[in-house]
């Protein structure tokens, strides 16, 4: 009797579980778009598509900024920038912009705020502006700037070069020298799990008394020795990244660690343990990827992959915001 | 000297070798672009941490969510961006609370129910 009702008990087990999990996940996503759609409310829930279309789409060419540099290194952009616009410099004070025309009908702010949703829109205009820093970053020390930083006219981009200035050479000096680089550590999660296992002698205990019973009761202590694994690769994912980061922090002059990415647009294989960023002296570079090389062979076991990305210009090191 | 995005040395310290480097992961230029960079008050005020943005950073967020969350990280409780949520947000942060705290509740109990009959 004992044993119908542990099995009965057993086989409903998983489905109450995973209600109870996708419950739990359903009301967070819940809140988290909640709180999305409360962000910011201070004008109108989301325009109704069938708004009166009044207001006539703006002419004209208005100007989008890149990025800041010293008026003396301004360096030659030749690629096409946002919008297949070329890229030119409005000096100011010792200072210049990096600059191009983009067409008011598309870049003012009602119909900016169609285009910022729609990810193909964003991706184009998102690697034009990363594109022109690039190379502009090349040749010289750049302030990059945030995506649509935007102004009607020249006289509005030599205002801001004027009100900045200290702000803006300060961060000039600041940067003079230094890469960001991108750093994402990668593991497999089943070596992961496996490594977490081997480690404790409480998973083994589990598993010895495991391999005793039968039944309901087999069932309950399989799912108690995967959570114990669960919390315990979670703790070594954890330390993994904890240490990987202290020893390239020490390759640098400032780092930042980022939430992991999603992989439906970053596109990674496994669990991203770290992604983080490192402001770095352009010369010691080579050491900080020799011990990206010798931190993924010290953790060749948990099939870890390291992975750089740079040089970046320094987008994670000029936080702020102004004006 | 030309230099475009899919110059951007992307490196892996393992690279395939005789592969071409990789375009940019977008992940990777949104996150900055988006994210980071300076913020200057243009002329045309667009904030991009307003809720088009908020609506994109949740696209981005989302799938991660689940994971993230049984890893005990949180950080988007956090980002201000995800936390400026005017009045009435304390409440909805409660309920949510209580209502995981309920959730987790049930499963102990239906658990230890289930595990009563090896005991």
């Amino acid at each position: 009797m004992d044993d119908e009702l542990d099995l009965w008990a057993a086989r409903r087990a998983p489905r109450l579980l995973a209600q109870a999990e996708a419950q739990a996940v359903a009301v967070l996503r819940d809140a988290l778009v909640k709180a999305a759609r409360r962000e910011g409310r201070d004008d109108p829930m989301p325009a109704p598509p069938d708004r009166p279309a009044a207001a006539p789409l703006p002419t004209g060419e208005i100007v989008w900024a890149y990025c800041v540099v010293r008026a003396q290194d301004a360096p030659p952009v030749e690629i096409e920038g946002v919008a297949g616009g070329r890229v030119e410099r409005i000096e100011a004070h010792g200072l210049a912009a990096l600059v191009g025309r983009v067409p008011a009908a598309h870049f003012t702010a009602e119909p900016l705020r169609e285009h910022l949703n729609d990810l193909a829109w964003l991706e184009e205009v998102a690697r034009a502006h990363e594109a022109v820093l690039q190379q502009a970053f090349a040749a010289a020390t750049i302030v990059p700037l945030r995506l649509c930083t935007l102004y009607e006219s020249d006289e509005g981009v030599r205002r801001m070069l004027d009100h900045e200035r200290a702000m803006l050479i300060d961060a000039l000096d600041r940067l003079q020298g230094l890469q960001e680089w991108g750093v994402k550590v990668i593991v497999d999660p089943e070596r992961l799990a496996h490594a977490a296992g081997e480690a404790s002698p409480q998973a083994a205990t589990y598993e010895q008394e495991l391999a005793q019973r039968t039944g309901g009761g087999a069932y309950m202590l399989r799912r108690r020795l995967e959570r114990h694994v669960r919390e315990r690769a979670d703790a070594l994912a954890s330390d993994v990244a904890a240490a990987v980061h202290a020893r390239l922090q020490d390759w640098a002059v400032d780092a930042v660690a980022r939430p992991a990415q999603n992989r439906e647009l970053s596109g990674h294989d496994g669990e991203m343990l770290l992604n983080a960023a490192y402001l770095v002296e352009a010369q010691r570079v080579d050491g900080l990827h020799a011990l990206a090389d010798e931190l993924e062979d010290d953790h060749a076991h948990l099939g870890a992959r390291i992975e750089l990305t740079g040089p970046w210009p320094p987008f994670n090191f000029v936080e702020g915001a102004i004006g | 000297v030309t230099v475009s995005d899919q110059q951007l040395p992307t490196r892996s310290s393992s690279p395939l070798p005789g592969r071409p480097e990789a375009q940019a992961n977008l992940a990777d230029i949104l996150e900055r672009v988006l994210d980071k960079g300076i913020v200057i008050a243009g002329d045309i005020q667009i904030n991009l941490l307003d809720i088009e943005l908020l609506t994109i950073k949740l696209r981005l967020l989302i799938a991660s969510v689940e994971r993230a969350r049984e890893m005990g990280i949180n950080w988007w409780e956090s980002d201000p961006s995800l936390q400026n949520l005017g009045p009435g947000h304390g409440a909805d942060d409660d309920r949510l609370e209580r209502e995981n705290r309920e959730l987790r509740d049930r499963l102990e109990r239906i658990e230890r129910q289930l595990g009563s009959g090896d005991g």
